[in-house]
Parts: C-alpha cells; sequence; structure tokens
C-alpha cells in the first residue's frame, strides 16, 4: 500500500528545507482547485491563466514567511481570491483596451472546449455568475460550488461569518435574477403580490450589500 | 414584518437546527417575499453545485515551476558560496592556532586564544564554527533584542554587523590590543544553557553549514513569532577579511525559516 500523501504544510517546509520537488507537489495538487476557482472569478480563460499563475507566484514569494497560523488550503484559497480582485481591478481600469464592451459585466466566456461541463446550463450559470458583484460572487463560488464551510470562508475572505451568511443569501437571489429566474407568487397563494404587504421584488439588491459589510478592500496574506 | 434574514442562508443549505428550521418554515407560511426568496437561492445553489471543474490547460503552471527552480538553483548557489567561504575561514583560524603553539611559551598561548576562550560559552564544537581568528568579531553568546521584530529589522542587523567587522579589521590592522573589539558590548549576555538551545535550533534549521562563521545570535520576536536571528560573517577565505554577512531568522519552536537578509562587508 502506498504511503498516505504529504500533508500540505509538510511539503512546505520539505521545499524550505532544500527540497525542489516538494513546491512542484504543492502546484500539482493545487492547481486544478485555483485555477477553477479563477475561472469563476473572472469569467475569462486568460484572466483564469493569469490570476493562477499570480496566486501560485504570491505563495512562492511568502512561503518563507507562511507560518502554518491558517491551514495552507485557506492561505492559499485567500491568495487566490486576491490574485482576482487584482486582475478585475486591472481589468476595469484599462477599459480601452476591452473594445468597449466592458459596460456589461456578463461578457462573452471563451468559445467552449468539448468538455461535459460545457452543457448550456453551466455556461448559462458562469455568464450569470459575472453579473454578481465580487465579494458576493466569491462567498458563493467558495461555498456552493468548492463546498468549503462558511467559518473557511469567512477566514478566506477576512469577514464574519454572520456577512459570510447574508452575502451567501444575498448573492444567490442575484445569481438567480442574472439567471432568469424570477420570482414567483406561492402555489398556495393567499396574499398575491397586490395583497401582499411586501414589495413584489423585494429589497433592491445594492442596499442589501451595503448592510452585508465593507465590500471592498484586499485581505491581506 | 421582520424577515429571519440571518436564517434563510443556512435554511437553504439544510444545516439549521430543528428548532430555527420550524421558526423559518413558519415565517415562510406568511410571508411570500421569503418564501420567494428561497426558491430563487434554492435554484441558484443547485445549479452552482452542478458546475464542474475543468481541466486545466495545458502550460498555466509552467512559468511558476520555472520562477521556482530559479529561486532554488540560487539559493543553492548561495549555500554553496557560503560554504566555501566559512571552510576558508575555518582554515586560516586553524594554521593561525598551529603557529601560535608552535612558537611556544604559555603567554603567547595565552595570548593568541581569548577570542576562542570567550566563545566557548555554548558547546561550540557541536555547533559549528565561531569566529576564533585573531581580529574576527567576537561571539558574545545569546542576546536579547525585543526591536528586530520585521525584515527591514534583520537588515539593519546585518548593516551594523557588517559595520562591526570594518572596525574589527582597523582594530586589527592596529595592533592596538588583542582581545576581543566591543562590537556587541551593549549585549546582554545570557546563559550557557539558553546560547546551546538557540544553537541547536540554528543547526537542526540547516542553515549553519559545517564551519560557518557565527558571530551573533539574538532572541526576538519576528513578525509576532518568537525567533532567533543568527548572524553569520562569510569571507573569501585563506585568511582574508570577511566580506558578506547573512541573517537567517528561525522560528523558536520548530527551529524553520523565518526570513533572511544579507550585507556586503565594504571594503576596507
Amino acid at each position: 500500500m502506498p504511503d498516505p500523501p504529504a500533508r500540505d504544510e509538510d511539503l512546505v517546509r520539505r521545499y524550505l528545507s532544500g527540497d525542489r520537488a516538494a513546491f512542484a507537489a504543492l502546484v500539482e495538487r493545487h492547481e486544478r482547485r485555483v485555477y477553477n476557482l479563477a475561472l469563476r472569478m473572472t469569467g475569462r480563460e486568460e484572466d483564469a491563466r493569469d490570476a493562477t499563475q499570480d496566486a501560485f507566484l504570491t505563495v512562492l514569494r511568502k512561503l518563507s514567511s507562511f507560518r502554518g497560523e491558517a491551514a495552507f488550503t485557506t492561505w492559499l484559497h485567500r491568495v487566490t481570491v486576491n490574485a482576482c480582485y487584482d486582475l478585475l481591478r486591472r481589468r476595469q481600469r484599462a477599459p480601452l483596451l476591452d473594445r468597449g464592451e466592458d459596460d456589461l459585466p456578463a461578457r462573452e466566456p471563451p468559445p467552449a472546449p468539448d468538455h461535459a461541463d460545457t452543457s448550456s446550463l453551466s455556461m448559462d450559470v458562469r455568464q450569470a455568475l459575472l453579473q454578481v458583484p465580487e465579494d458576493f460572487r466569491a462567498v458563493m463560488i467558495l461555498h456552493d460550488v468548492h463546498d468549503l464551510r462558511q467559518e473557511e470562508v469567512a477566514a478566506i475572505v477576512g469577514v464574519p461569518v454572520g456577512t459570510v451568511k447574508s452575502r451567501l443569501h444575498r448573492g444567490r437571489i442575484a445569481l438567480a435574477k442574472a439567471m432568469g429566474i424570477q420570482q414567483e407568487g406561492r402555489p398556495s397563494g393567499e396574499p398575491g403580490p397586490s395583497g401582499s404587504d411586501e414589495p413584489p421584488d423585494g429589497p433592491g439588491f445594492g442596499e442589501r450589500a451595503d448592510a452585508a459589510g465593507p465590500s471592498e478592500g484586499t485581505v491581506s496574506p | 414584518m421582520s424577515h429571519p434574514e440571518d436564517l434563510l442562508a443556512d435554511y437553504v443549505d439544510g444545516t439549521l437546527a430543528e428548532r430555527e428550521r420550524a421558526v423559518v418554515d413558519t415565517h415562510l407560511d406568511g410571508c411570500a417575499r421569503c418564501s420567494a426568496e428561497i426558491r430563487q437561492a434554492e435554484a441558484a445553489k443547485t445549479a452552482l453545485s452542478a458546475l464542474e471543474d475543468v481541466p486545466v490547460p495545458f502550460g498555466v503552471t509552467g512559468p511558476v515551476l520555472a520562477e521556482a527552480g530559479r529561486r532554488f538553483e540560487r539559493r543553492r548557489g548561495v549555500a554553496w558560496e557560503r560554504f566555501q567561504w566559512a571552510a576558508g575561514i575555518a582554515a586560516a583560524a586553524a594554521l593561525i592556532l598551529v603557529v601560535a603553539l608552535n612558537l611556544g611559551g604559555g603567554e603567547t598561548q595565552n595570548a593568541a586564544t581569548p577570542a576562542a576562550a570567550g566563545a566557548s560559552g555554548g558547546t561550540g564544537a557541536a555547533a559549528g564554527a565561531e569566529a576564533t581568528a585573531p581580529g574576527a568579531i567576537h561571539f558574545p553568546g545569546i542576546e536579547r533584542q525585543p526591536n528586530v521584530d520585521d525584515d527591514p529589522g534583520i537588515q539593519a542587523v546585518a548593516l551594523e554587523a557588517a559595520d562591526a567587522v570594518v572596525a574589527a579589521e582597523e582594530a586589527k590592522a592596529a595592533e592596538a590590543t588583542t582581545a576581543p573589539p566591543a562590537a556587541f558590548a551593549s549585549a546582554a549576555q545570557d546563559s550557557t544553557q539558553r546560547t546551546t538551545l538557540a544553537k541547536d535550533c540554528v543547526r537542526q534549521s540547516g542553515i549553519q553549514g559545517p564551519q560557518d562563521v557565527l558571530i551573533r545570535l539574538i532572541e526576538a520576536e519576528f513578525e509576532g513569532t518568537p525567533a532567533y536571528i543568527a548572524v553569520f560573517s562569510e569571507g573569501p577565505g585563506a585568511g582574508q577579511p570577511a566580506d558578506h554577512i547573512v541573517v537567517f531568522v528561525v522560528a523558536k519552536d520548530d527551529c524553520r525559516i523565518l526570513s533572511t537578509a544579507s550585507q556586503r562587508v565594504p571594503p576596507g
């Protein structure tokens, strides 16, 4: 039976004490997770490549100061999310390079390679994700796609768990709207929209975004 | 109507306790808005959890691994140079000692070795070379420096050590005294046992070559982590003065490397 795989933290230590292969093992182990997180955050293959490289280069540069206070994966996710934020901001600051179509948050994703996941539903979800504000998008992707616990998401993005819950809920609703899933009256339907004391469309997304806490600011590694 | 906003995400996740779930269910019976939100959120979650990973395109991490390789080679190069310099200094020190012994007289012996005597406070032989050659920096035992707590701090330590090496060389040239220079006279000397512990940690971290010249060892909090800061002097060997200072920071608890700094000694 093969040995159990080395822990990430042990690979870090081995690299720092001179084992060159240990870093390659870390990259190989996590590149898929990092790349797919970046692809979902940025929506473009080209940006996902850049963000993945930026994230791993940051890890390489800061590995010697990684003190193991957080799990390596938590740190890696944080560095990746920050790399995506940086990239998205750079892209916003250089709109002229993007052929003037930047007012639409949902940029056309790259032509679909023939993978099983590029069904029209997946593509719709990916495009719709780009219409959700970044901070909400990050929380949703980490929790609902990457299956990280709310506490871990909170540690990654640097907000309280309560803020994660709130962003998760508002983000899901924003995503549903972007996907064209509208609110319907209750099937049991006692109070119709006109008889309800609630506005038919619920509160605006923007107001909730403010209530959810600071939406700016890069998490420090 | 107040809505149980803080419970809705967990409601959709299915992680609410039974009692909280009942609270939400009761609310949903009377709130069309929250019911609709729950349906939207559930649809979004379902769509998200159906997303699958795509394979990483070829070549994405290639540049990263190449950079890692370059860094690794640089580090190895530095280590090899350090080993050569340290070996040169140790050989020169041994030669001087042999000459001194051969010249005879007890007085000569005593005069030639005060630095070695001063440096043997810890388990010097086990912990690698310390400065023993006349004119080299005297190793003062472990010190405490609460102010050295970050990268600029250790860079300052490297600079200070470089200045001290220059001062030591000048003192040697003037032949004013065979006593060690008072380079770090203000440093609080500490017990032999603490010095030994620190040296063990430095050795365990793997940064100290078998014959590196340790000139200073500092206890400090480095970026919040209790650490030892080891200062080595390095020279081209063959009795030449040190021309390089290298500082390593290692964590006290498991002796891993936290940071490094280096400083050229200006030619005298």
